[in-house]
């Protein structure tokens, strides 16, 4: 053929055309697998082995395992994964020491906090009241039953809460606290005022210095030596406020990070429209930044969650702790892999739901493109 | 033709005004009264202090010398950051400005409500009023990045009007825009004029100019150099800035 090209004027009519079929997606996993010889052999060489590994671990995990509580010598000799651990000892994972006939109350106030956590996840609650008054009743019903001392229940102090229940709380706890925090010292750290701007980026700097270890041993052990007794509070209540308060550091930053992508116009033209500062930044500013923040703050959830598991070191049994103390008694001791995969279950599936739930806001905003 | 009354005390009067960024001098002894119903086209070379004007007006940047009045009220100087706004003075951006967060209708009625504390359905009625007249009444669901850059600059058109501002102020506002979606814009604002409405317009638009303006004010080094009806600047301008301009413009 010669190299003439040629340009002329379309001729067929518009609506007559249609894109060409998109190929299937098993077509194209089918390709990319079985597509060409050395792809063959590619899928042969990981396929095998991966297979062997599902096989192993379904084998494992139900086809020889025992299931029932009271089955520790058939564990002995059974070859799969002996469940009976769980089924056996759940209630110190879940509960710690709580009292064991009071464990419905903890059972109840670990519930009340994950409503309240997903109630405060629907745009529907998206209010300052609604949130606040969530939060409050929330902390409120799950301090009341934990603690107890009235209505009939008996008093239940803060070294024997644990367990998962513990877990949730100082995890819910330290964001819920911290996160009004950081939005006070991300103002603060971007205010005119010379000494505010600089106090505020002191603590963030100082904050995030301190290994949060530090920081936990700060709240339990050294502030009692310098607080006056009524100021000194519970231990638990400290350990919290030392997370939120390193939560804060954090997320002050992540925000103060969304808040430079926003650009100046937006709070030119709210200004110019009337609105004050507070407004602006609240109604302008504020939601912009956070939805550019969004996927470093659910990272920071999920760090924050996972840190929880750190209060052990002030002597507080989380669900890690639990675990150690579920298996950790005479005849379990062999089956400390079960606990850890039931926790990690545990950890996987809130830290997962996290994920999704950023995942999700992000596809419920994806129409304003901020 | 002038409808406007020129012995009225005028809205805004800016006299003697002086502006530094740094040591560098970007107002230099500007005056300018608008009165009620005047349309000012302003316009000069890159970097000749127009939006730095604009925006002493609109109180985003402060002057440091002259006086300022806007809508009834001496403007300090040194005072611009802190004081507080109410929408009487709108703006219309080179670059929109919309708010993404918020749809069409909720960019018009956040303003309207928070300031003027209308209801929602008042606020409402009065922005899908606005948003029919700049003709983008069905996009009043949308969120600004689902539109067009003239359908975006018409929204912020709508948004300002909501606050049912005493003059209106356009920083080129069609100077960002595709060239088939200037004269939708443009439009908007002849029709704006038409009505009466109060505007301080920075453009390029000649042809705007031309039909709306009841007088040029034409800017070059921080200063005002040349003021003239808009038929006789375009065709004979007096300054060898302004005549360097015009041929410029003109393409020639
Ligand atoms: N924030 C600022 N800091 C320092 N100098 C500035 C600032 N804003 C504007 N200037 C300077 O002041 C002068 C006037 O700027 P201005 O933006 O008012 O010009 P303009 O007439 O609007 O020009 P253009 O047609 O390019 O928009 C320019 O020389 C500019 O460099
Ligand atoms: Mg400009």
């Amino acid at each position: 053929m010669s190299a003439t090209f040629v340009a002329h004027p379309s001729t067929v009519p518009v609506q007559e055309r249609r894109p060409p079929e998109a190929p299937s997606a098993l077509s194209v996993i089918g390709t990319e697998l079985f597509g060409s010889w050395p792809r063959i052999i590619g899928t042969a060489i990981f396929a095998v082995p991966i297979a062997y590994l599902v096989w192993w671990v379904l084998d494992w995990t139900f086809l020889e395992s025992v299931w029932r509580a009271d089955d520790v010598e058939q564990c002995k000799v059974a070859v799969g994964a002996c469940w009976s651990v769980i089924a056996a000892r759940f209630r110190i994972i879940l509960f710690g020491l709580y009292p064991y006939d009071d464990q419905w109350r903890s059972a109840l106030a670990s519930l009340v906090i994950v409503v309240v956590a997903f109630l405060s996840c629907l745009p529907a609650c998206w209010t300052a009241r609604r949130v606040i008054v969530c939060w409050v009743a929330g902390f409120a019903a799950y301090l009341l039953l934990m603690y107890g001392g009235v209505f009939g229940l008996a008093k239940v102090t803060t070294d024997r809460w644990g367990g998962l229940s513990l877990t949730l709380f100082v995890f819910s706890a330290q964001t819920v606290i911290g996160m009004p925090l950081a939005i006070l010292l991300m103002i603060g750290r971007r205010s005119h005022i010379f000494v505010i701007a600089k106090l505020s980026a002191g603590l963030i700097d100082l904050l995030r210095a301190i290994p949060l270890l530090a920081i936990l041993f700060t709240a339990a052990v050294v502030a009692p030596l310098a607080l006056p007794e009524m100021l000194q509070g519970d231990k638990l209540t400290r350990v919290v406020i030392g997370y939120a308060l390193f939560f804060a550091a954090y997320q002050a930053e992540i925000i103060r990070g969304g808040m430079q992508g926003v650009s100046e116009g937006q709070a030119e033209a709210a200004r110019v429209l009337g609105l004050g500062k507070w407004q602006s930044l609240f109604y302008i500013s504020l939601p912009q930044a956070f939805h550019k923040a969004l996927p470093a703050t659910v990272s920071q959830f999920a760090i924050a969650f996972k840190e929880t598991s750190i209060i052990t070191i002030v002597g507080f049994f989380d669900i890690l702790a639990s675990g150690q103390a579920a298996y950790g008694a005479g005849e379990w001791y062999p089956y400390f892999k079960e606990v850890y995969i039931f926790i990690g279950m545990i950890y996987f599936i809130t830290v997962f739901s996290l994920s999704r739930y950023g995942a999700y806001l992000e596809r419920r905003t994806k129409n304003a493109r901020i | 033709m002038p409808e406007y009354d020129i012995n009225s005390t005028p809205i805004i009067s800016v006299s003697h005004l002086g502006k530094w960024y740094g040591d560098f001098p970007a107002l230099v002894d500007v005056s300018l009264d608008v009165s009620k119903g005047q349309k000012i086209v302003l316009c000069g070379p890159s970097g000749s202090g127009k939006s730095t004007l604009i925006r002493c007006i609109a109180r985003l940047e402060d002057h440091q010398e002259g006086t300022l009045f806007v809508v009834d009220k001496e403007r300090q100087s040194g005072k611009a950051a802190s004081e507080r706004l109410n929408g009487q003075v709108g703006m219309v951006f080179q670059h929109f400005n919309l708010f993404p967060h918020l749809t069409v209708l909720e960019n018009c009625t956040l303003a309207p409500r928070l300031v003027k504390k209308l209801s929602e359905q008042d606020a409402e009625a009065i922005a899908i009023k606005h948003l029919e007249k700049v003709k983008i009444g069905e996009k009043a669901t949308c969120y600004p990045p689902q539109l067009s850059g003239g359908q975006q600059q018409r929204a912020a058109i709508a948004r300002a009007l909501c606050m049912n501002p005493t003059v209106l102020l356009f920083d080129e506002p069609t100077s960002a825009l595709d060239p088939e979606m200037v004269s939708e814009v443009l439009d908007t604002m002849v029709s704006l004029a038409e009505e009466g409405v109060t505007m301080i317009c920075v453009t390029h638009e000649m042809g705007f100019a031309k039909r709306v303006a009841d007088l040029v004010v034409f800017m070059a080094d921080g200063k005002i150099v040349e003021v003239s009806k808009p038929q006789e600047f375009f065709a004979a301008p007096q300054h060898p800035r302004a005549q360097l301009f015009v041929r410029q413009i003109s393409g020639h």
